[in-house]
């Protein structure tokens, strides 16, 4: 929003209509014989090569899924195979123009796009680039296993190929020896130094992860391009549909400033194979027609979009040049609807029951193997003998790579039983970086002449001053903390961007970031389409790629929204990666109240249920401070959530104040809020100030005295502290925001029973919300825990007290109740 | 050459596949791409394709049915040739064991060794659990744990495992506690309630006073044991250090002489060694629900059970219930015995004797007879039955803490006098309350007189594991026929009861047929010995 584009009523409001220009579809009419000037003989017959090797690939895993053989090799796989066969000239075709510095990302069906990429990338690379890869990567340890085998033992190049296909098939073969320690697997191998990023077993997945990358390629002035390889059917996926946007938003070309302005250099191609799994998209579950249709539809330069023939491999290069050219102009995105069949099945058990026979064989009588070779035979680029040498010499290398890939002993599995950690070491980088590459940030003014940061520096940094509270406007408070933290990071690390919805001018809905619109330039703060997936789905991209991004959701509520992309995207890829990929995004999230059932929900638990996040959710402004320059110190994906009723508080605990110069509060680590003998309150997020009320009223009426824990962090966690004091005082009672049924702190009472039983003197006990919608805030007392529930509670589960009378129903008979309604 | 068609396999799930129909029969000819057979996963059909030509020479399968991925289903090649070698059939035996070969073969020590690893650390967790670490022994310690949760179900003490721990620790025992945690749990404050209230006992004497009693000695949810939470200003500190109570001072019964909450005994003595306070706490009022069957507007005066009290009572009920008891009634005249009562008492102080009672002049003709009758001078333990080769003899004694019974070691041993001596000894120690634990165990027989007490007939209960016990009654007149006419005598009469497992009913009245005869010739028995 911002001012400087007026909305003229009188413009927006006259009478016209919206034109359209043609989209081309398979303009592509070129005869071998014109394109010779275009290529060489060997780049004909190489183009026949990879197209090969990828048909060969493939139906070697054909044979191993159905028949547990290939060529003599006994092997039984029985992981996934998502094949490409058919498939073969659109990716070809695609990686020609290709290298090491343009990424693809992929779908389930990529053996064929990684392949071609892969083959691509080693054309284009020196003998030395090569060398210097395979020997760092992972040690050189999957070099190791095919080094010495080829033919021409001289040949770096012969030795990349194969590097390549037996880590790629390693990988699917869920081999130590495979790109990412077997991992990923078949839907989720790549291998970065060749810009061959994530295949994603999510329909879509790439759609809206494509932008990020192409975003950190914008934003930190990278060379290379972004393509998206998603499928026909992913167009339905709502993500796809938010990276698009994302992809599209005016602001690029209108907003951005300097070497900045100008569209992203992302290629949106789907590659058509007709199909979902079994559904027709044209003629059945979609509407589109034609896909490349789809481009009119997003913005004035439609995308532009076109359909191209994907069973011609020349016909593919050609689009990809032309479409190149127009990133390179910045005048993207380019959507492609790169038409092409699937031979084979959706996978091994796939019985074509949705199509015909006829159908299959008239695709196949347009092989594009057999049609380009004839094609190049007619137009005398060589003769059959050359071609039958390719596909001996193709059947020689993958059965080389089957080979090595199905012996145990050459490539062994990850011995989990010697290393019974070796996975979960990785799911978190643990890493600290400073600033993710060593350049000046680009910011618009000196940080103290920021006014926010002026007007900061007037505020008291405590919240009691003198034994009074300090008033609202002078405290510094916790949107103080997070903001500090956060402009810091922006003036140190030079990658750090931050999105999402009013972000800039606006400063965030609860107004966190005011202050930032001012210090940063556009591409560094930019509000984001409402696209809750496409917000998070892009920050997995831009981090994966080397970036360090922070992403805001506006109420936890949405978090739903972005659902795939924060369960399955930013918490798997350090680990599907084998510790490759880093993710050093930050996703603040805030937790709502007063606005109802769908905007006042805490769904930390959601989160922590997910294996590979970091999850914090401070309560005061100086752990907020310490928290978001841990987060932002870090190389984990970490969930910051942030209670919208604590936004105003000040500092009540650290009375030396919250320091104005750089200090991290560790991730993971609890803090005693308040000592005490009696009873462990363990609270998480804005619930402490009602542990505190109550403890004060334990203490003041009842002579209980209760040591109330702020946990902080939610994962990980040390129990070490809480253990401490529970065995101290025999007593827990946990307390949070969230429903009760399913809340993370049920988890955390379980382990505290396990880890204190001997020392407790009643069983954990768990407050939460009802497990009710949130209702009116006029309401919300009997929905929310409130400092007598905790009294009662107490009373009622864990030490009665004399003269106590519980106001609200925790007895057993309520417990067995409530659950046996389901409320 | 003959080649083999495998059924294919259409995904990892799909185990085998059921032929559904065969396009080709034997000698058909084949030609590449031609459909051999059609056949069905559960998801769906699919048409297996001939990839070579020629003749089919064998069909292994017929229609319907259901094939294991990758068998051969039939055999193409040129007629003549041979197709045994394919047959699933043919070779499944041989199939078999190459299988289970290939196993052992292939992994001599990788999944087997994980295997009795397993195992092994399955026999190591029983072992920790200090049961016999056999296989077999894998289920009688899942049914013995089904059993103790079953018993645990009426009666069980609830109380927090911090409570139970500071019980530990400190020498409580929380049974004494008085419940203030939700649902009538034992909490920790109960137990520092308890300890301020002063019962502390020591580790052993801690241990002595849990064993075997178990939970009999709870305390009913919500009862107040008024003494117990202080405030009586009595003493209630033991012999030892820091006031703790000892195993000594729980055997004798005197720590709390006067006071609530007595002391129980170790199990082997629970019963001979009873003390019991008057009322561990009385509080008079209205009842509340737990008094179901009591009029509520009557007055009354609520008893609380001693711990003791409910020690014995089980015990009591668990010698009736678990052993088969009967007693057999006699009576023998005893008129030479008060003779020589007579005598004796005029000539006491001459031969310098004790003043030797009725009851002394039983017990030594028990402790002549039981030699004899070596089954009733025996400790019964279900396999075996232990018979002791000197008299033990328990003499029920009645104090003011209720009944006691010290045991008169070698009875068999000792002249009429000194049993008479010692056993007024045990009488007034057990009334002083100074007797010596060691004295309250292993008896090997046992008299209890109510005859004093104008008890004619009565059934005494055995005292666990012992197999008899003799009861004494009064003396009546009774009238019998001599030579054509009656004639009155003095008669006393006795009370045998018998463990009918360690004895029948004829050697028990043959004991008491020699004991009577002993005693009704006493002079003779004493001539005897």
């Amino acid at each position: 929003m911002p001012k400087t584009q007026f909305i003229d009523p009188n413009e927006v409001r006259k009478s016209g209509w919206i034109k359209f220009q043609d989209i081309p579809v398979n303009q592509y009419n070129k005869t071998i014989q014109q394109e010779k000037e275009n290529f060489s003989k060997k780049d004909f017959l190489r183009i026949y090569r990879d197209m090969s090797i990828i048909r060969e690939f493939e139906s070697m895993l054909t044979s191993i899924k159905t028949t547990n053989e290939y060529n003599g090799i006994s092997y039984n796989h029985p992981g996934p195979a998502h094949l490409s066969l058919g498939q073969e000239a659109s990716s070809v075709g695609q990686a020609y123009i290709l290298d090491k510095d343009d990424f693809i990302f992929g779908s389930h069906r990529s053996h064929g796009e990684i392949l071609a990429k892969g083959l691509s990338a080693i054309e284009k690379l020196k003998d030395n680039e090569l060398t210097d890869i395979m020997e760092k990567f992972f040690d050189g340890s999957i070099l190791r296993v095919v080094e010495g085998r080829q033919k021409n033992k001289s040949s770096v190049k012969e030795l990349a190929v194969d590097f390549l296909i037996y880590g790629t098939l390693a990988e699917i073969f869920a081999r130590e020896t495979g790109f990412h320690k077997g991992l990923g697997g078949s839907m989720h191998a790549f291998f970065t130094p060749f810009g061959i990023y994530p295949n994603n077993a999510i329909v879509g997945g790439s759609g809206d992860i494509s932008v990020g990358a192409a975003l950190y390629k914008k934003v930190n002035q990278k060379k290379g391009i972004i393509v998206a390889n998603i499928g026909d059917a992913s167009m339905g996926c709502g993500p796809v549909w938010e990276g698009i946007c994302m992809a599209t938003m005016d602001q690029y070309k209108k907003l951005w400033d300097g070497e900045y302005r100008g569209g992203l250099p992302l290629i949106i191609n789907f590659f058509n194979n007709q199909y979902g799994m079994g559904g027709q998209t044209r003629g059945e579950t979609m509407g589109y027609d034609m896909l490349a249709r789809i481009g009119a539809g997003v913005n004035p330069e439609q995308m532009h979009a076109e359909r191209i023939d994907g069973y011609n491999p020349l016909a593919v290069i050609d689009a990809m040049k032309r479409k190149k050219k127009i990133l390179e102009e910045k005048a993207g995105p380019v959507l492609l609807d790169t038409l092409t069949y699937r031979i084979a099945g959706h996978s091994p058990s796939d019985a074509s029951s949705y199509r015909s026979k006829e159908e299959i064989d008239a695709w196949m009588a347009q092989d594009s193997l057999v049609s380009y070779k004839e094609a190049l035979k007619n137009a005398k680029v060589a003769k059959e003998d050359a071609f039958a040498e390719i596909l001996e010499n193709t059947k020689e290398l993958i059965t080389k790579a089957c080979r090595l890939a199905a012996d145990d002993s050459v490539s062994p599995r990850m011995n989990l039983n010697a290393n019974p950690n070796q996975i979960g070491d990785l799911m978190f980088s643990n890493k600290r970086v400073e600033k993710m590459e060593d350049r000046k940030p680009e910011v618009l003014m000196p940080m103290e002449e920021n006014p926010r940061v002026q007007q900061i520096a007037k505020k008291i940094r405590v919240g009691i001053q003198d034994g009074k509270p300090v008033s609202k406007n002078k405290v510094y408070n916790f949107r103080d903390g997070v903001f500090e933290a956060i402009i810091d990071k922006f003036y140190t690390d030079p990658t750090l961007i931050a999105y999402g919805e009013e972000n800039r001018d606006w400063g965030g809905a609860f107004a966190v970031y005011r202050g930032l619109t001012e210090a940063l330039p556009y591409h560094r703060l930019f509000n984001s389409p409402i696209s809750e997936g496409a917000i998070v789905g892009s920050a997995v991209g831009y981090g994966m790629c080397g970036g360090r991004v922070i992403v805001e959701l506006m109420y936890c509520d949405f978090l739903g929204r972005a659902g795939d992309e924060i369960f399955n995207q930013l918490s798997k890829w350090q680990s599907m990666s084998a510790g490759v990929l880093k993710m050093p995004v930050v996703v603040r999230v805030s937790v709502g109240s007063k606005y109802g059932a769908q905007h006042s929900q805490d769904w930390t638990s959601l989160c922590a249920h997910i294996p590979g996040l970091k999850l914090v959710f401070p309560a005061t402004p100086y752990d907020a401070k310490g928290l978001m320059n841990a987060a932002l110190m870090g190389t984990d994906p970490v969930i910051f959530f942030e209670s919208q009723r604590l936004y105003d508080i000040g500092e009540l605990f650290h009375m030396e104040g919250v320091p104005e110069g750089y200090y991290e509060i560790p991730i993971g680590e609890p803090d005693i809020k308040k000592t005490g003998t009696d009873i462990t309150i363990l609270t998480i997020g804005a619930t402490l100030y009602r542990a505190l009320d109550a403890a004060k009223i334990l203490e003041e009426k009842y002579g209980i005295y209760a040591e109330v824990i702020d946990a902080r962090s939610i994962v990980p966690f040390n129990y070490e502290k809480v253990l401490e004091s529970v065995k101290k005082t025999g007593r827990i009672l946990l307390a949070s925001d969230a429903c009760e049924r399913g809340s993370h702190l049920k988890d955390m009472a379980q382990t505290i029973s396990e880890l204190a039983f001997d020392y407790l003197d009643a069983p954990p006990v768990v407050i939460g919300a009802k497990n009710w919608i949130t209702p009116a805030y006029e309401m919300e007392e009997h929905f929310f825990p409130q400092v007598d529930w905790f009294i009662d509670a107490i009373h009622e589960k864990i030490l009665p007290i004399k003269g106590y009378a519980a106001k609200n129903n925790f007895t057993s008979g309520e417990q067995i109740r409530i659950n046996r309604l389901g409320i | 050459m003959a080649v083999p068609v495998i059924m294919p396999r259409q995904g990892q799930s799909v185990e085998s596949c059921i032929i559904a129909k065969w396009h080709k029969k034997i000698g058909d000819r084949v030609e590449v791409g031609d459909i051999l057979f059609s056949y069905e996963t559960d998801k769906a059909s699919f048409d297996e394709e001939a990839k070579t030509a020629g003749t089919m020479l064998a069909i292994f399968f017929e229609e319907g049915d259901d094939v294991p991925c990758l068998m051969n289903v039939c055999v193409i090649g040129n007629a003549g040739e041979s197709i045994a070698e394919f047959d699933p059939n043919a070779s499944k035996n041989e199939a078999a064991s190459a299988v289970s070969i290939a196993v052992s073969e292939e992994d001599p020590s990788g999944s087997h060794k994980a295997i009795q690893a397993q195992h092994g650390a399955l026999q190591a967790s029983v072992m920790l659990n200090g049961t016999v670490c056999t296989n077999d022994a894998q289920s009688d310690v899942v049914q013995a744990s089904a059993a103790a949760v079953a018993s645990t179900d009426a009666g069980m003490v609830k109380i927090s495992p911090r409570a139970k721990n500071l019980a530990e620790r400190s020498g409580l025992d929380y049974r004494y506690a008085s419940p203030s945690g939700p649902g009538g749990r034992i909490i920790e404050r109960d137990l520092t309630a308890l300890r301020d209230s002063g019962m502390i006992f020591t580790a052993a004497a801690l241990k002595e006073q849990l064993k075997d009693s178990g939970d009999a000695g709870r305390q009913e949810p919500g009862a107040e044991t008024g003494a117990l939470r202080g405030g009586t200003g009595v003493t209630r500190t033991g012999s030892g250090l820091g006031g703790r109570i000892t195993t000594a001072d729980l055997a004798s019964g005197l720590f709390a002489a006067g006071t609530s909450g007595a002391a129980t005994l170790s199990g082997a003595t629970a019963l001979s060694g009873v003390s019991a306070s008057p009322a561990a706490s009385v509080s008079s009022g209205t009842p509340g629900a737990v008094m179901a069957g009591v009029p509520l507007n009557q007055p009354f005066e609520e008893v609380k059970m001693t711990n003791i009290r409910k020690v014995i009572a089980r015990t009591m009920h668990q010698s009736l219930s678990s052993m088969a008891q009967l007693t057999l009634n006699t009576s023998f005249d005893i008129s030479e015995i008060l003779d020589l009562r007579k005598k004796l008492k005029e000539g006491k102080e001459k031969l310098g004797l004790g003043n030797i009672t009725i009851n002394d002049i039983v017990i030594y003709a028990i402790s002549r007879t039981l030699a004899g009758h070596k089954a009733l001078n025996a400790h019964f333990l279900e396999d075996r039955l232990l018979c002791f080769k000197n008299a033990n003899i328990g003499v029920a004694v009645d104090t003011d803490r209720g009944l006691m019974v010290p045991t008169l070691f070698n009875a068999n041993l000792m002249s009429l006098d000194e049993i008479s001596a010692e056993v007024k000894k045990l009488v007034k120690e057990c009334q002083a309350g100074t007797i010596n634990p060691d004295l309250l165990k292993n008896g090997t027989f046992t008299v209890t007189n109510l005859g004093t007490l104008d008890v004619e007939s009565f059934t005494p209960v055995i005292n666990p594991p012992q197999t008899g016990i003799l009861g004494v009654n009064n003396i009546m007149q009774r009238a019998r026929e001599v030579d054509g006419k009656i004639e009155f005598y003095p008669a006393m009469g006795l009370s045998l009861t018998f463990d009918h497992r360690a004895l029948d009913g004829a050697p028990a009245a043959r004991f008491l047929k020699d004991l009577k005869t002993g005693l009704e010739n006493f002079s003779a028995l004493l001539a005897k010995a």
